[in-house]
Order: C-alpha cells, then sequence, then structure tokens
C-alpha cells in the first residue's frame, strides 16, 4: 500500500509536466494544421489586380491595392468580393499561384450577398473544395486566406466560427482578421475546405462599402460555399441576383420591433399586387411563423429577386395565405402634395381641432382648389383630422394624381373641396411672408443664450462652434435650425453671420457653425460632430423638426449632403451652395422626407455638374429646387439668393 | 495486481519530464510557459512625447545580462531623460548607444547586471500560419511593477516592405513579418515577436498605414534583418553609411523615351492606355498599337498613367522594360529596352 502511495506521488510530481507537453503538442499539431490547411486550399486562391477607376467611394478612399478571388470552376470561373470592383476599374487582372496572368471579365454580381463572379480564359485550374454545408459549427478553427502579395504562400489569418446565419442568413461569422487583405478569399476549416468567401457586410448598412469598417474588430463575415453554388450556374448564365423585395415597411422598426404589423405597402409592388395592405399583420412566411418584424427580415433576407414566396397574413382576425414573386426593384416613392403651409401654432386659437392654413403655395392642388390663408381643414375624405401632424400622416399615404375630399371650415361655413394630389415639389414662393414672431405672456428665462455666442461641444476643443439665436427667441416657439458647413480653409463666420442675422431674427431660425479642425475640409468621419450638435441645439432650445436644414459651401457640398443622406431622421432639407451632389443619393423614403436646394453662380465651373445633380436627384423623386445667380462665379450666394433658400427653409413644413 | 502498470506509467511520467523539462532549458514548450520566460526580457520605455497623438511611452527588449536593449528608433528617445522600467518595476536611466533609422534600429544601454535576457544567436525565422506572440506595452497598459501585455495570433504572411512603392511612409526598405492580430498600436514599437516557443522572431514596428488597402499594418522587422547591426552598436564598430539616406524620387526617362504617348492624365487613376505610338520608335518596331493598356510594367502592376511614368522614372540607362498590355481581351508581353544615355532635360 505504501508502494502504491509512492507510485501515486511519482505520478502526481510528472503530472504539470505531462500537462506542459500535452499543451505543446497540441498547439503545434494545431500550428501544423493551419499551415496544412493553408496549402491545401491555395492552389485555389488567385490575386486580384484593376486598373484604373474611382478614388472615392461613399466618402471613403477606395483602396487601389490587390485583393483575392478563389476557382469554383475549372474552366476560369473565379468567384470574389465585389466590394473590388467599388471603384469601377477599367480593367481586371487575374495571377494565377503559379504567376500566369489573365485579363478577367465580370460576368455577374450578387448583390444580395455582395460576390461577383470572373471568368479568365484558361483551363484545367484547381477549384475550392468546399466544406460539408452542415458541418460548420460555432467555435471551431477558421483560417482566413488571401493572396494580394506576390508570395507564393497565401496570407493566412486564424480564428474561430463565431456564428451562422448572420446578416439575415446570409453569412458565417468569424473573428479571425478579415480585412481588404483578403476580401474575396476563402475561409476555409481546419483541412482547407472552403466554409465561404470572405467578404465585407454590416447587418445595418447595405452600401457598397459597408462592413469595411469593421476590419480590425474580431468581426468578418463569410458567404456560405453552399448558398454560392446554389446560384453559381444561375451567375455562370450572366444573371445579376439582387435581394428580393416585397415592398413593405412596418410600423415598428429595429431590432426590438414586436408585430410585423404593415405601415406601409408600396403600390405596384408584389406585396401590393397580392392584395397586402396596411394594417395587416404577416403571420408565416413560407410556412415559417414570423411572430416578430426581426423573424420576417431573416426569413427573406436569404431570398433573390425572382423567388417565389408565400405570405400568410392576419387580416380581421381571419389568415390568407398568398403566392408571390420578389422583385428587384420598387418603383420610387412619391410623395403626394396638397399645396398648403400649416399654421404652426399646436392648435387654432379657439382650441378647435384642424389645420389652419397659413399660405396655400402658388401654383398647387390647393390653389387650384380655391384654398385660402386662415380656412381650416378638418377632414380628409370624411376622416377627422385634428392637427398638421395627422394631415401630412394622412396624405403621405396618397399618391399624387389621387383625388381626396377636404372638409374646410371658412368662417361660419363649412364646405366639401375635391382635389387632386400632385407630385411634392421644392419650389420656392416668390413671396412667402414671414411667420410672425409673436409676443409671450411668459417671460424668457434670463439663462437662455441669445445673440451670436461660441462654445465647444462637450469640453472637446476640436469640435469648436459659433451660433445665432434671434433675440426674439422663446422656448414656447419652435425655431428652424441651419447648420453651416464651411469650404475647407475658411470659416466665413462673420460674412455668413452678417448675410444670415436678419433673415433669422425674421424667419425664427437659429444658425449654428461648426468649425473643422482639419485645413484640408470635412471629412465623413465628422458626421459625428455635426450630428452631436445638432442633438445640443435641440436639448438647449426649441426646434422645429420639420425645418431642421444643414446648409454647405464649396467643398463643405460633400458632407452637407452626406450629412443628410446618413441621418434621415435629423434633417429635412439639404441646401449647397456652389457645388454639386458628390454622393450617391440613397432611396426616397416616405417616413423621412428631404428636400434638396442648389444655389450655383451661372458662371460657376460647376454650373453644368450642379444641373446634373438636379436632374438625378429628381429623377430618384427627391424634391429638389435649383437657383441660379445670373452674372455670378464661384462666389458664395448673393443676399437675394439666400432670401430665397430662407423662403425654401420656411416652406419645409409644406403638405 | 502486478507491479506492471505502474511501472509503466512511471517510465512514461520519466519520459514525459525529461522530453518537458531537459531537452530545452532555456525555452519552455507550451505558451504559458513561454510567456513567463518572455516576460522578464521585454521593459517599457518612457521619454519623449505626449503632444499631438504622439505617445510618450514604447517597448524594448534585453539582449544582454548587463544591460543592452533594442527598441524601435522613435521621437520617444529625444528626450534630456529616457527611462526603462523593467517588468519587476526596477526603474533605470537609459543611455542611447547608437540607431539605424534606415532599420528603425535603437540600441540602449541601462546600469544593471545579471538580467534575464533574449541571445540574439538563438533568434529563428518563421512562415505564414506559425503562431506567435507579441510582447509589448501597447497603450500604456503595464504601469506599475508588472509585466508587459501579451498577444497571440498567426503570422499572415512575409512579404517586402518596400518604402519605395509610396505605399509606406517608413525608411525601412527589407521583408517583415505581418500579423493577423493587432500587434502594432501605440507604445508597441520596440517590441518583440516570438515564436509560440519563446524564440526570437522580430521586432514590433511602428504604426503604419497601407495606402493601397487603407489598413493598419500589423508588422514586424525580423531579428535576422537587425542582427549585425545590433552586434556592431553594441561593440562600438558602427558606424552609419549615409550616403543610401537620399529618399529623392528618380525621374529618369518618360513615356516618350520609348515612343509612347500616355492618353491624357485628367483623373487621380487615369488608366495607362496608349494614345499615339510614335513613327520609328521602339514602341513601334516592337508591335505597341494606340488603345494598348498597360497593365503591368517590369512585373509591377501599372494601375495609373502615373504609376507607369514613375516606374519609368527609376530605370537606369540600357535596363530592360517589359510591359503587359491587355489588347482586345487578351494580354501581350512586349521587352523594351531604355536608351544609353539619360536623356537631356
Amino acid at each position: 500500500m505504501r508502494r502504491f502511495t509512492r507510485q501515486c506521488l511519482f505520478l502526481l510530481l510528472t503530472m504539470p509536466f505531462a500537462a506542459a507537453l500535452a499543451d505543446e503538442r497540441l498547439e503545434g499539431l494545431e500550428e501544423q494544421a493551419f499551415r496544412e490547411a493553408a496549402v491545401a486550399a491555395a492552389p485555389a486562391i488567385v490575386r486580384i489586380q484593376t486598373v484604373g477607376g474611382l478614388d472615392v467611394i461613399n466618402g471613403l478612399l477606395t483602396p487601389s491595392g490587390p485583393t483575392t478571388g478563389v476557382v469554383v470552376g475549372e474552366d476560369g470561373w473565379i468567384i470574389t468580393s465585389s466590394f473590388n470592383f467599388a471603384s469601377q476599374p477599367a480593367s481586371i487582372l487575374v495571377t494565377l499561384p503559379n504567376g500566369q496572368r489573365y485579363p478577367a471579365d465580370i460576368v455577374a454580381s450578387d448583390s444580395s450577398r455582395r460576390l461577383t463572379l470572373l471568368k479568365i480564359d484558361a483551363d484545367g485550374l484547381e477549384a475550392i473544395k468546399p466544406a460539408d454545408a452542415g458541418s460548420v459549427q460555432v467555435g471551431q478553427w477558421t483560417i482566413a486566406l488571401g493572396r494580394t502579395s506576390d508570395q507564393p504562400f497565401p496570407n493566412v489569418a486564424v480564428g474561430i466560427v463565431s456564428a451562422v446565419g448572420r446578416i439575415y442568413g446570409r453569412a458565417v461569422q468569424t473573428d479571425a482578421n478579415i480585412s481588404p487583405k483578403n476580401y474575396g478569399g476563402p475561409l476555409v476549416n481546419i483541412r482547407g475546405e472552403a466554409i465561404g468567401i470572405l467578404v465585407p457586410l454590416n447587418p445595418e448598412n447595405s452600401d457598397e462599402t459597408a462592413g469595411v469598417e469593421w476590419y480590425d474588430s474580431g468581426i468578418g463575415f463569410a458567404v456560405p460555399m453552399a448558398a454560392i453554388n446554389n446560384v453559381l450556374p444561375r451567375l455562370q448564365s450572366g444573371e445579376d441576383l439582387s435581394p428580393g423585395l416585397m415592398g413593405i415597411s412596418f410600423a415598428e422598426l429595429g431590432v426590438t420591433a414586436g408585430q410585423p404589423v404593415l405601415k406601409r405597402v408600396r403600390p405596384g409592388s408584389p406585396a401590393y399586387e397580392a392584395g397586402l395592405r396596411e394594417g395587416d399583420i404577416i403571420a408565416r412566411i413560407d410556412d415559417v411563423e414570423t411572430p416578430r418584424v426581426p423573424h420576417v427580415r431573416q426569413e427573406l433576407g436569404t431570398k433573390y429577386a425572382g423567388d417565389a414566396i408565400s405570405v400568410s397574413y392576419l387580416r380581421e382576425e381571419s389568415v390568407t395565405t398568398v403566392d408571390l414573386t420578389l422583385t428587384s426593384k420598387l418603383e420610387a416613392y412619391v410623395a403626394p402634395q396638397l399645396g398648403i403651409l400649416p399654421d404652426r401654432a399646436s392648435q387654432a386659437d379657439d382650441g378647435a381641432p384642424g389645420v389652419i392654413v397659413r399660405f396655400v403655395l402658388p401654383d398647387t392642388p390647393a390653389d387650384e382648389a380655391g384654398l385660402e390663408r386662415r380656412d381650416r381643414i378638418t377632414a380628409i375624405d370624411g376622416v377627422p383630422v385634428a392637427n398638421a401632424k395627422e394631415l401630412r400622416e394622412v396624405i403621405s399615404h396618397d399618391r399624387p394624381s389621387d383625388q381626396i375630399e377636404l372638409t374646410v371650415v371658412r368662417g361660419a361655413s363649412e364646405e366639401s373641396v375635391i382635389v387632386t394630389l400632385t407630385e411634392m415639389t421644392a419650389d420656392v414662393p416668390e413671396q412667402l411672408p414671414s411667420h410672425a414672431v409673436s409676443e409671450s405672456n411668459t417671460p424668457r428665462d434670463e439663462a437662455i443664450r441669445t445673440g451670436r455666442w461660441v462654445d465647444v461641444l462637450g469640453g472637446d476643443e476640436s469640435r469648436a462652434y459659433w451660433a445665432y439665436v434671434p433675440d426674439a427667441y422663446h422656448p414656447e416657439q419652435a425655431q428652424g435650425l441651419v447648420v453651416w458647413l464651411h469650404p475647407a480653409g475658411d470659416t466665413m463666420e462673420s460674412d455668413v453671420l452678417k448675410l444670415w442675422q436678419p433673415i433669422c431674427d425674421r424667419r425664427g431660425l437659429i444658425l449654428v457653425g461648426p468649425k473643422t479642425s482639419d485645413q484640408k475640409g470635412w471629412t465623413p468621419s465628422e458626421l459625428d460632430f455635426v450630428t452631436d450638435l445638432v442633438e445640443e441645439i435641440r436639448e438647449q432650445y426649441t426646434i422645429d423638426p420639420q425645418r431642421i436644414v444643414v446648409h454647405g459651401y464649396a467643398d463643405a457640398g460633400a458632407l452637407t449632403a452626406y450629412a443628410a443622406f446618413q441621418q434621415r431622421d435629423v434633417f429635412r432639407g439639404v441646401s449647397i451652395a456652389g457645388a454639386p451632389l458628390r454622393v450617391r443619393p440613397p432611396e426616397v423614403k416616405p417616413e423621412h422626407p428631404l428636400q434638396l436646394h442648389f444655389t450655383i453662380g451661372a458662371d460657376d465651373p460647376a454650373f453644368k455638374s450642379t444641373e446634373e445633380s438636379v436632374e438625378i436627384l429628381r429623377t430618384a423623386m427627391f424634391p429638389t429646387s435649383l437657383l441660379t445667380i445670373p452674372e455670378h462665379g464661384h462666389e458664395y450666394a448673393t443676399i437675394d439668393a439666400i432670401e430665397a433658400i430662407a423662403r425654401w427653409i420656411d416652406a419645409l413644413d409644406r403638405i | 495486481m502486478t507491479n506492471r502498470p505502474i511501472l509503466m506509467l512511471r517510465t512514461v511520467g520519466l519520459l514525459i519530464l525529461l522530453a518537458s523539462g531537459v531537452c530545452r532549458p532555456l525555452f519552455a514548450q507550451s505558451t504559458r510557459e513561454t510567456i513567463d520566460v518572455v516576460l522578464p526580457r521585454v521593459v517599457k520605455i518612457f521619454g519623449a512625447g505626449g503632444v499631438a497623438n504622439l505617445e510618450a511611452y514604447g517597448s524594448g527588449f534585453l539582449i544582454s545580462s548587463d544591460g543592452h536593449l533594442v527598441t524601435v528608433w522613435s521621437h520617444v528617445l529625444d528626450a534630456d531623460v529616457v527611462t526603462v522600467v523593467l517588468d519587476d518595476g526596477r526603474r533605470f536611466e537609459a543611455e542611447l548607444l547608437g540607431a539605424e533609422p534606415t532599420l528603425e534600429l535603437a540600441v540602449l544601454k541601462i546600469d544593471a547586471e545579471g538580467l534575464p535576457h533574449f541571445d540574439l544567436s538563438q533568434a529563428t525565422e518563421a512562415g505564414p500560419g506559425s503562431r506567435v506572440l507579441a510582447f509589448s506595452n501597447v497603450f500604456q497598459v503595464a504601469v506599475g511593477d508588472e509585466p508587459v501585455s501579451v498577444l497571440h495570433g498567426v503570422i499572415a504572411a512575409t512579404e517586402p516592405l518596400s518604402a519605395r512603392s509610396g505605399r509606406y511612409d517608413v525608411s525601412y526598405d527589407g521583408p517583415v513579418y505581418v500579423v493577423d492580430a493587432v500587434t502594432n498600436n501605440s507604445g508597441a514599437a520596440g517590441g518583440v515577436l516570438t515564436t509560440r516557443d519563446g524564440l526570437l522572431l522580430g521586432m514590433i514596428g511602428r504604426q503604419l498605414n497601407d495606402s493601397e488597402s487603407n489598413t493598419r499594418l500589423n508588422y514586424s522587422i525580423p531579428i535576422m534583418e537587425l542582427t549585425s547591426t545590433i552586434r556592431q552598436i553594441q561593440t562600438g564598430d558602427f558606424s552609419r553609411n549615409r550616403d543610401d539616406l537620399s529618399s529623392e524620387v528618380a525621374n529618369n526617362f518618360d513615356a516618350i523615351d520609348f515612343g509612347i504617348v500616355l492618353v491624357p492624365d485628367v483623373v487621380e487613376r487615369t488608366p495607362a492606355y496608349i494614345d499615339v505610338v510614335l513613327d520609328d520608335s521602339q514602341a513601334e518596331s516592337e508591335g505597341l498599337l494606340p488603345d494598348d493598356l498597360i497593365v503591368f510594367a517590369n512585373n509591377r502592376l501599372v494601375h495609373s498613367c502615373q504609376a507607369f511614368e514613375a516606374e519609368l522614372g527609376q530605370l537606369q540607362p540600357a535596363d530592360d522594360l517589359t510591359v503587359v498590355v491587355r489588347r482586345d481581351g487578351a494580354l501581350v508581353t512586349v521587352t523594351l529596352t531604355a536608351p544609353r544615355t539619360l536623356p537631356q532635360r
């Protein structure tokens, strides 16, 4: 027995060494496996280089460096990330692992999973071996491979599978380092079989370059090989694939949204044609229960345009199931216009419900139907409306050319007026009486800053700004807010203040001028500063959400448009002077109306491109106005032009 | 019950003991043990900085028992007093023995004895996929009598860091280890990259951006590239060769010297299309044609007119110039020769 104890003691003493050896052996074996996996996949990994193309996309400098592709067919088929071609290069070159170079053509793209299929004129290539689709498990080793340098061995990053079924079912997530160095390359398992193809993705954003911002964060994505192989024949035939759209939006948005109640059904969309309407509740898609909005998005996430689905919806306690075919493109939403400016008081002096007309915009349906100032609209199609917000909401669901019946109280009489709506415009009325600032009974808090003042946001010296608040400001009266973005190297503070001050006083506008600390001008990363500043001003003052405008001149025009397109729920207007649109416009959203206004000198070198921008925006159904200043060059706007901009701002709450 | 199984276990245990402890007494074998061995050999360095996003701290590593240490050549050393703090909190003033900016290298000396240190002769090399550990005082996290931070990853690639390409803002012009972990952050430069069993691989470099992919480059300079210079500085035999420091961009030849006129260079990345091929020129005799798109010159990608002119600028008289053009969807290779004399301008 004593002898046995001694033996045990000996073993106990040697155990730590045994453990160390086990650690060491395991680490060594894993290391060897990483390398072998890379070697196994290497023959199918090619290098892609591009020649020519754009420098800047969505405000980001586009990479010009090489990227990676993966052979998926031995006769020259190569799949890669569409990110590689966001700059629309003039020519694409593929270098095989053996150093042989080929020109490549884009055959087709999958804009849902952000992949592009290339073809080179080659045979006998070694295609990647896909991993068994069912075998992918969270926690397993992953090796991300790229071929961006002319080294014989692909570049390697190691991690694990962090999640499966991400980005609405489209991607596998990994913590391996995924960046432009391996976008388009394979994510392989320990045996060198491809789990998927690496692409930048972001669930909140579907821009061409979305997801790149996560390159160093431990969050990367790969599109599963099984999904790619499913659609490969379609891509090979030259068919471009897009996300499948139904044409619906929900009453609740965001990740915590509840029941999928339809808020809008886009007229003419697959959902509309199949009979879905506002207020219906989506109960099932393809027989999968969808109790919440995210379930619906998850089900639709992997569907392409052209895919047929069945949708069951609940209406008045009965469930109906319809079949529909998803589409790639919905007709743009076109905002309808009645043509009135509502009174800005929350309700009429006598407390009666309805919308008092402050102004009738000329040459609009309201004008033609004979509506007048001080008319009170009490109902639309027989349904009472209590205030301007309700009227705006109801009309936004109509289509231009729809006929509506308004109940209008004029003096002591009530009458019914039939109006045919038109498309919303950004036309600026020649005359627009300023909304008189009425005296208030309650005195204003002394502590409220008015006049011109300067400050830094949150004590951060790099976030300096100036502001002008009319002396007549009173918290009971909401003001418009103009965010002025100055051009590079010149804040133009005194000039702008001199021109705008009387207008601000007259029309009830607060002017704020953030200053960029960068001599070269605004960068997209300063969008945070601009939005934080708007939030700060809105906390300090009563601001009318319908009249928040970002106004920029010359090179600041880029951030001006970018800010408005990114912060749709904040800005209602974009005013750009002396510059065209440099950012691609997004889709019009009924819930976030946005108007644009351009001011350009007839002799400005940017005159022609500005005209083109306006055309592009109008085609995209954004109400857009262009003011040309005759015999004017690239200088900032004249006082007359600024008066016009101010009238446009004053009419932004138009219905 | 016989004794045999126990005897066998005992033998196996002894073998394990030998394998793990005796064979490589200096360097432990598992990652955990490696870390214990390496940490006391890495130091924290404090000096100049603290303004305009320049950190006033860095990392270094000991290479002799009597206080020689290696770090990166940086603004941190540009101070009256450079302080070195060991893992146990001991503090020393350091003397700068020498530096070689083209290698990003500086050697310091502190007045101490009996220090644990790396043996430069035991430095090694490794390739992509190899597991590595990075030791540095990244973000100055180690503030007291505590060792620096350890990060793990694998070598992503070994590739040249070509200063000439203009891709990186760096004077070092040799091979580097690129790592898949975020090793190069504030204060990390001068730290070490080791294999998982603790052998020296490289010195962590400064923060660099890759201008081609707009991403951070996490790189280390191989110790093998530094060893001889470190030795020379250590022994006092070092004298810097200042002649090769000129970073002037050469402008030896233009496209016209080969009979090529490119399309007007209107945007930043105008593709290098041939506009005109001059009569009786080399370009004509070798068969280049208008509308050919030049895509490679001497094996380097030509992504714009500017890139092509830059490539020609580097040529010496009578050098070969191999041009690959894309014509009608195929690639055509043509070899030209630079004139024997530099053109008069």
